[in-house]
């Protein structure tokens, strides 16, 4: 383990470096998002004044803002570039470069997102959690913010920014196939997005498919975090879903070498 | 050493019809083709020797190092280098080889080159004591000083180059491979690399394979050349070799006082010949004749020369080994290998 480190946290010091280069694009991107989400939170506002009952489907007012921000948080943190920094060297055939090196791929992209992320986790992170929790207290007039939730939020958002590696290293190897990712990666984002409940909270979906989102991968990306952040989850439902993530992880990580190997033997670069 | 016997490689290409309705039937129904990009090809390369790996463009030559390198797995055939099979052993193996692609670049595009090398460090695992003197070491071959501290997109292709080459050899690999390492460079860059690849091997008797299209790189470097094409071996041997086999080709040059009376010469008649066995040009300025000095000795050809017009100038050349290679790519020299 200490010896994993040791070699691949060059890669990270490095995903450091480039994510210090392209910073302005980065707060641009990160300010686009953030218009989005008040978009939300107005839409949602408008939503509960119009109903006028004080709870939507389980949540208030100010469950919902959390919701909201929180689940932006999420995706933010949890977001991984695998599918397309794997996709473009394998469609311009940098990937041999990749191949001549004693490295395991995988680790060597995911410590470099890695430190491509801090950028990330620095900027987003505090005045995010910050604000809602700001805002839960002069909606409600106390403060609740549970350490536990919190600790708890943590090791779930750990273990979902994981499985969404992984998930977009097996999907960008499909450019093995399809040599070429743009456009699939694009209708992949809305999807995932979609079924992760960055849109609507899986619990407003009819019961039947809401157990069955809950079960799939993507719940574990951003829903499970922040309903865990949020509180709306019981114990036995955070183990419950602890065990979900975990055994999502495990399946993504076989699922990615058993694709790895099998491609490789088929393997074409292109170019040169 | 390096052992390569009968390796092969095949792609299955999709052939598509032209224009967009080539493109929609080919996305619902893909036609393939099988293209034999390698075809049974063995050689062996003993410990430090440089092995030029030539044949014109599209002959099979990248995909040979690609296989050596473990980045392909062949269709059939084997290969086996240092005791170890690339693309079974990939990750052991490649700690003992260095690889340059001159089309390509293992360098961190964005960063400061220096950054390269400290993550290289720590992939190969080179202690601090060592890495220093290697990079003093390819300092000197190398001269990076003067850009070790821009970032790489910032190099023009010659600090590039250099950079990628000190890359690959910054863990003392035991067997270099040169994929076109000279490629669009000048001549003094050129040279300042084959003096680098030249001192390397003599140093530490690292082994190299290199792929080049200037011949001067082979003339100046390589001990040995495997010359192949259509993925197929041509030739095998050393340069004298190839001189010797292919290269009794000569080229007779004069400038006559009298351009008319060059229509006299038949040389055709005179030495009994074939219509293949002798060119003769008359551009107006001077007269040349190729032939083969096993067919025509030299002393016949210039005493009929001199016998039937009054020169003014004339000489006998040897065709030089770009001459010789130009002939076997448009397979006008014989192969009997």
């Amino acid at each position: 383990m200490r010896k994993i480190l040791k070699i691949y946290k060059p890669f990270t010091h490095a995903g450091v470096l480039l994510a210090a280069q392209y910073r302005i694009n980065f707060i641009f991107f990160i300010l686009g998002d953030i218009l989005m989400c008040f978009i939300n939170y107005f839409l949602w506002k408008a939503v509960f004044n119009s109903g006028g009952a004080e709870t939507f489907m389980g949540f208030s007012e100010v469950d919902m803002v959390s919701y909201i921000f929180i689940s932006f948080l999420t995706s933010t943190l949890a977001y991984s570039d695998g599918s397309y920094a794997v996709g473009e060297e394998i469609r311009d055939g940098s990937i041999a470069m990749r191949m001549i090196k004693p490295i395991r791929f995988d680790l060597a992209f995911l410590f470099q997102e890695l430190g491509e992320r801090t950028m990330s986790l620095t900027l987003a992170f505090v005045p995010l959690v910050a604000g809602v929790e700001l805002f839960k207290f002069f909606a409600t007039g106390s403060f609740r913010f549970s350490i536990i939730n919190f600790v708890l939020y943590l090791v779930s958002l750990i273990l979902a920014y994981l499985i969404n590696f992984y998930f977009n290293v097996c999907y960008g190897y499909s450019a093995f196939v399809l040599k070429n990712l743009w456009g699939s990666n694009f209708l992949k984002d809305c999807i995932v997005g979609f079924l992760a409940g960055r849109t609507i909270p899986l619990a407003f979906m009819p019961p039947a498919v809401g157990a069955v989102l809950n079960f799939l991968p993507f719940a574990s990306l951003t829903y499970t975090p922040v309903m865990i952040y949020i509180g709306m989850y019981s114990p036995a439902q955070i183990a419950l879903s602890f065990a979900l993530q975990i055994f999502w992880l495990v399946f993504f990580i076989a699922l990615q070498q058993i694709i790895w190997n099998a491609c490789v033997k088929r393997l074409s670069v292109q170019g040169g | 050493m390096i052992y390569v016997n009968n390796l092969k490689k095949e792609f299955k290409k999709t052939i598509k019809d032209p224009g967009l309705k080539g493109s929609v039937k080919s996305f619902f129904k893909p036609k393939t083709e099988i293209i034999t990009a390698v075809d049974n090809i063995s050689f062996h390369v003993p410990r430090g020797e440089i092995l030029g790996f030539i044949g014109p463009n599209g002959a099979g030559k990248s995909t040979v190092i690609k296989m050596l390198t473990g980045i392909l797995t062949p269709t059939s055939g084997s290969c086996e280098i240092n005791g170890k099979i690339p693309y079974k052993n990939r990750k052991s193996y490649v700690k003992e080889i260095g690889v340059v692609f001159g089309q390509r670049t293992q360098l961190w595009w964005d960063l400061a080159l220096r950054e390269t090398y400290t993550v290289l460090k720590e992939i190969y695992e080179v202690d601090d004591a060592a890495y220093k003197k290697r990079m003093a070491f390819l300092n000197e071959v190398l001269e990076l000083d003067e850009f070790i501290t821009s970032p790489v997109r910032t190099l023009s292709l010659g600090q590039r180059m250099r950079a990628d080459i000190a890359a690959s050899l910054l863990h003392s690999p035991k067997v270099l491979f040169l994929d076109e390492p000279t490629i669009g460079l000048d001549v003094v860059v050129k040279d300042n690399i084959r003096k680098a690849v030249k001192a390397i091997n003599e140093n530490e008797q690292t082994t190299v394979i290199l792929t080049t299209h200037d011949l001067q790189d082979v003339e100046n470097l390589c001990d040995r050349i495997v010359m192949i094409d259509k993925g197929s071996k041509l030739f095998d041997g050393n340069i004298s070799e190839l001189k010797r086999r292919f290269g009794q080709s000569r080229e007779l040059r004069f400038v006559p006082y009298d351009f008319a009376a060059v229509e006299a010469l038949d040389y055709k008649t005179e030495f009994g010949l074939g219509e293949d066995d002798l060119e003769l040009e008359n551009d107006g300025h001077k007269v040349t004749v190729r032939f083969n000095s096993d067919t025509i000795p030299v002393e016949n050809i210039l005493n009929y020369t001199l016998s039937k017009t009054h020169v003014k100038d004339i000489n006998v050349t040897d065709a030089d080994i770009e001459e010789i290679i130009k002939g076997i790519y448009r397979s006008e020299v014989k192969l009997d290998a």
